[in-house]
């Protein structure tokens, strides 16, 4: 079996209104190195919903995000071609500023990573290097983002006290925080629950449901009832190709790909 | 025959432990029998003079003020210039070279300035510095040799460290839109900083005890000098002179001043290592 | 709650982004003079050098002729002398400091594990001008009293102890000087033995003395080929030092030019030539050859260095 013939590869999209489209990401190949890691995706993000990918690991889901805000830059020897279409505008143009994108699309961890500082610090950070905000302002701005990641109450009698000294899943939530304090239009969410209790997790879903009234999401998951409860859309993902792209509950319900229905079938991966 | 194997290995096994016991008492006697050298030829020796007078001709009294002072000053300036250049190499190496040829490279080329002969940078330096940039002798010349001595040892350190931060903190950085120098200089740096400055500590001690590169590039100066374009004194040159010497309070001073070495590149080491065990504990 | 504010959607780059770039190629720089620094010390010292190497050719390494004065120099004398003092250094060090290592990580009372450990650590951070020192006023005058006159007493003319023991008993030779070697690389050579036997799992060790095995055994069949090639890569890392090593060595070596007639000989090594002479040379010949005696002292300290650094490290992908 020639597993890596493109032929061989079954291929679904439900077709999206362009005008509801906020990331469009186009006939997109990526190289870690001299190996190829996606090979021509074409995937549209519905925007002010969530997205969610799925698929074995090593399909290439992290990967896929890592483009979406060109994290994949800071190292030498990986490289993207292709298009992802951010409001009609290519990403992945030598002349956009990756600082100014990255402030437009957010990330946030597998591991929760709070900065060497103190919780206030941590949401303030960002914001700090985009507007000149005064006091009250800034004090306002961290309020709402720690209200909308759901940490507010947890943590505003010690704002002063150092980030790293919160729970796991408030280090995650903390990092939830600290990205929307930038208000940026698209939040990529890498596995946010897999270092997280239930309880947690449960908590991080609530905050990730709320959120998709403001912020485009894309949220990559192990966990395929996660994708059920807090996503719209789902991209199934297998070898570093898209396989199926539906509304979540066509995808799960009745999934057109034989793959997809072996992988939530739960036969593989 | 069985019996005969068994009681063998028991004599091996205890020859072998016996062997090891001796050795280490050999080590610590021989490293004990320094110090107790040290600490008798030179404590007696230990008095304020020292501190406040300059080195004397033969038979006049005098101290290492101008010997002591230069030695701050040499090494100041060489860990000023080394901490910049060290800490943005490894920085280089950590954040944007990593595993580039031209990265390889380097690192290769700091494993060898990281063990080269000092003599051999005292050379370079004077064939640079002494012999064309400035044409004599000059405290500036010492501090650029002793930088060249500390900076792979910054750089290496730099590097491990920058390493040891997980890969998603510098991610997270970044992705908040932060310019990538500025995640690096205020979150990586930031949580790097303890095993930075052990490094530069470590440095420190091992350029503080440095004599051969200093020979033929500060020098060395009877007089106290402030001067980094004059030659300058420094408490290895001047040990190095004394001990030589034939006159019996040279060697004398010559001793005190081996303890104030020891003393404080053995304070440095110490520091050095609360520091690297201070976050493993909290 | 708020939704996005448009102006934000076209927002301008952060502060500081414009320093981006300078500070990469800050960076960048700072490596690259690390490069330029070895670079520059290689060809310094082959430009330096080069007056006496062409003057000499080869005679400048199989002529032990060192004269200033006539400005004939042939350096057989301090190499050779670079060369057996710094192995026989590593011949005295290394079983002590093997031992060392295997006391501390199998055998030495656990209250004393640390403090040992981290004395024989701060130890090999003691500036080598301090073991020089020591040598010449201490152990070399009671090496000349309690060894080397004894010995010289003792031998029968005409034999090999004879032989090995010629010269002057004032303590100044190479044996002393190798001795203080040893002593100075010895905490240096301990502390990385016993960091490498620390590495190894605590499970393979405990499975061969599960076995019934004795620490000898273990020792031998299982803890040592685990680190074998580093453990060679750090005593050759012990040699680089002992080679390169000045302050320690001219002290106690005598620093006479010619090749060593014995063990108890005075002799020279390059670094403590070119230490003794350089500020004192007479004349752009003898600077020239005290240049080139240093790329022979690099080429060797390089080519030990190299080895190490590739045996370092590599019994993890084994």
């Amino acid at each position: 079996m020639n597993a890596l013939n493109t032929d061989t590869f079954e291929h679904y999209a439900s077709e999206v209104p362009p005008e509801a489209i906020k990331l469009h990401v186009q006939n997109l190949d990526f190289f870690y190195g001299k190996n190829q890691a996606l090979h021509g995706v074409s995937l549209p993000v519905v925007n002010k919903g969530v997205t969610a990918m799925i698929g074995p690991s090593g399909c290439g889901k992290s990967t896929l995000l890592r483009v979406l805000n060109r994290i994949y830059g800071l190292y030498p020897g990986q490289k993207a071609k292709g298009m992802v279409m951010l409001d009609g505008e290519n990403i992945l143009d030598r002349k956009v500023d990756v600082a100014t994108l990255r402030s437009r699309v957010g990330m946030v961890f597998q591991k929760p990573t709070p900065f060497p500082m103190s919780i206030y610090d941590n949401v303030a950070f960002g914001v700090r290097l985009y507007e000149g905000l005064n006091r009250a302002e800034m004090d306002q701005r961290v309020e709402e983002s720690l209200r909308k990641a759901a940490l507010w109450d947890e943590v505003k009698d010690k704002l002063k006290s150092s980030g790293l000294g919160l729970s796991g899943g408030q280090q995650q939530r903390l990092c939830v925080a600290r990205g929307i304090a930038v208000k940026p239009e698209v939040l990529l969410l890498d596995e946010p629950a897999s270092a997280l209790d239930p309880l947690s997790t449960a908590k991080l879903e609530e905050t990730i449901v709320d959120l998709k009234k403001d912020y485009t999401i894309v949220i990559v998951t192990h966990n395929l009832q996660q994708a059920t409860r807090v996503s719209d859309n789902t991209a199934f993902m297998f070898l570093g190709r898209l396989i199926e792209f539906a509304p979540t509950a066509e995808l799960f319900s009745a999934p057109r790909a034989k793959r997809t229905a072996d992988y939530i079938g739960g036969r593989f991966g | 025959m069985a019996s005969f194997r068994r009681a063998r290995r028991t004599v091996a096994a205890g020859a072998f432990t016996t062997f090891c016991w001796i050795t280490a008492v050999i080590a610590l006697f021989a490293l004990a029998a320094i110090f107790w050298s040290l600490l008798t030829q030179g404590f007696g020796g230990l008095n304020l003079a020292v501190f406040t007078q300059s080195t004397p001709a033969p038979g006049s009294p005098g101290g290492l003020m101008n010997a002591i002072v230069g030695s701050i000053i040499l090494c100041a300036l060489g860990m000023v210039i080394a901490v910049i250049v060290g800490v943005l190499a490894g920085t280089w190496l950590a954040e944007y070279g990593r595993n580039t040829p031209y990265a390889e490279a380097v690192r290769f080329v700091n494993d060898i300035l990281l063990s080269a002969p000092s003599v051999l940078v005292g050379l370079f330096v004077y064939d640079v510095m002494v012999a064309h940039v400035i044409g004599h002798f000059s405290a500036i010349a010492g501090a650029v040799a002793l930088a060249l001595i500390a900076v792979p040892i910054i750089t290496r350190t730099t590097e491990d460290v920058l390493k040891l931060q997980p890969t998603a903190l510098r991610e997270s950085g970044v992705a908040l839109g932060t310019p990538h120098w500025m995640a690096i200089r205020k979150i990586l740096w930031k949580s790097a900083g303890s095993g930075i400055l052990t490094g530069g500590l470590l440095a420190f001690a091992r350029i503080s005890g440095e004599t051969a590169p200093l020979l033929f590039t500060s020098f060395g100066n009877q007089f106290f000098s402030l001067d980094p374009l004059r030659p300058m004194a420094s408490l290895p040159q001047v040990i190095f002179n004394f001990a030589l010497s034939a006159y019996d309070d040279w060697v004398r001073l010559a001793w005190v001043g081996a303890l104030i070495l020891a003393g404080a590149v053995l304070a440095a080491n110490i520091i050095a290592r609360i520091l690297t065990r201070e976050p493993r504990r909290s | 709650m708020t939704a996005i504010d448009p102006a934000l959607s076209r927002r301008a780059p952060p502060k500081g982004a414009a320093l981006d770039p300078v500070f990469r190629y800050a960076c960048f720089a700072a490596a690259t003079a690390l490069l330029a620094s070895l670079t520059g010390i290689v060809i310094s010292l082959l430009i330096g050098g080069w007056p006496a190497l062409a003057k000499f050719g080869f005679h400048f390494f199989t002529s032990t002729e060192w004269n200033p004065v006539t400005e004939v120099f042939g350096a057989e004398g301090p190499i050779i002398g670079t060369l057996v003092s710094a192995i026989l250094a590593l011949v005295f060090s290394l079983p002590v400091a093997f031992g060392v290592a295997v006391f501390l990580v199998e055998f030495c009372p656990s209250p004393l594990r640390r403090p040992i450990g981290v004395a024989v650590e701060l130890l090999a951070g003691i500036p080598s001008i301090v073991y020089g020192m020591w040598g010449l006023f201490v152990f070399a005058p009671f090496f000349a009293m309690h060894v080397q006159l004894p010995l010289m007493t003792m031998a029968q003319p005409g034999s090999l102890l004879e032989k090995l023991t010629a010269g002057v008993p004032n303590g100044a030779n190479i044996f002393t000087a190798s001795v203080i070697l040893a002593i100075m690389i010895l905490p240096y050579m301990a502390a990385v033995l016993r960091e490498l036997l620390l590495t190894v799992p605590v499970q393979l060790r405990e499975s061969g003395y599960g076995m019934g095995s004795t620490p000898l055994e273990v020792i031998m069949s299982v803890s040592l080929p685990y680190v074998r090639r580093s453990a060679v890569g750090a005593v050759m890392l012990g040699l680089g030092r002992a080679l390169g090593e000045t302050m320690a060595v001219t002290f106690v070596i005598g620093n006479s030019h010619s090749l060593p007639k014995s063990l108890f000989d005075s002799g020279s090594t390059i670094a403590s030539t070119i230490a003794n002479e350089f500020n004192e040379a007479t004349g752009a010949m003898h600077t020239s050859a005290l240049i080139a005696l240093g790329l022979v002292l690099f080429l060797i300290t390089f080519v030990v260095l190299a080895m190490a650094r590739a045996l370092l490290g590599s019994d993890k992908q084994v």
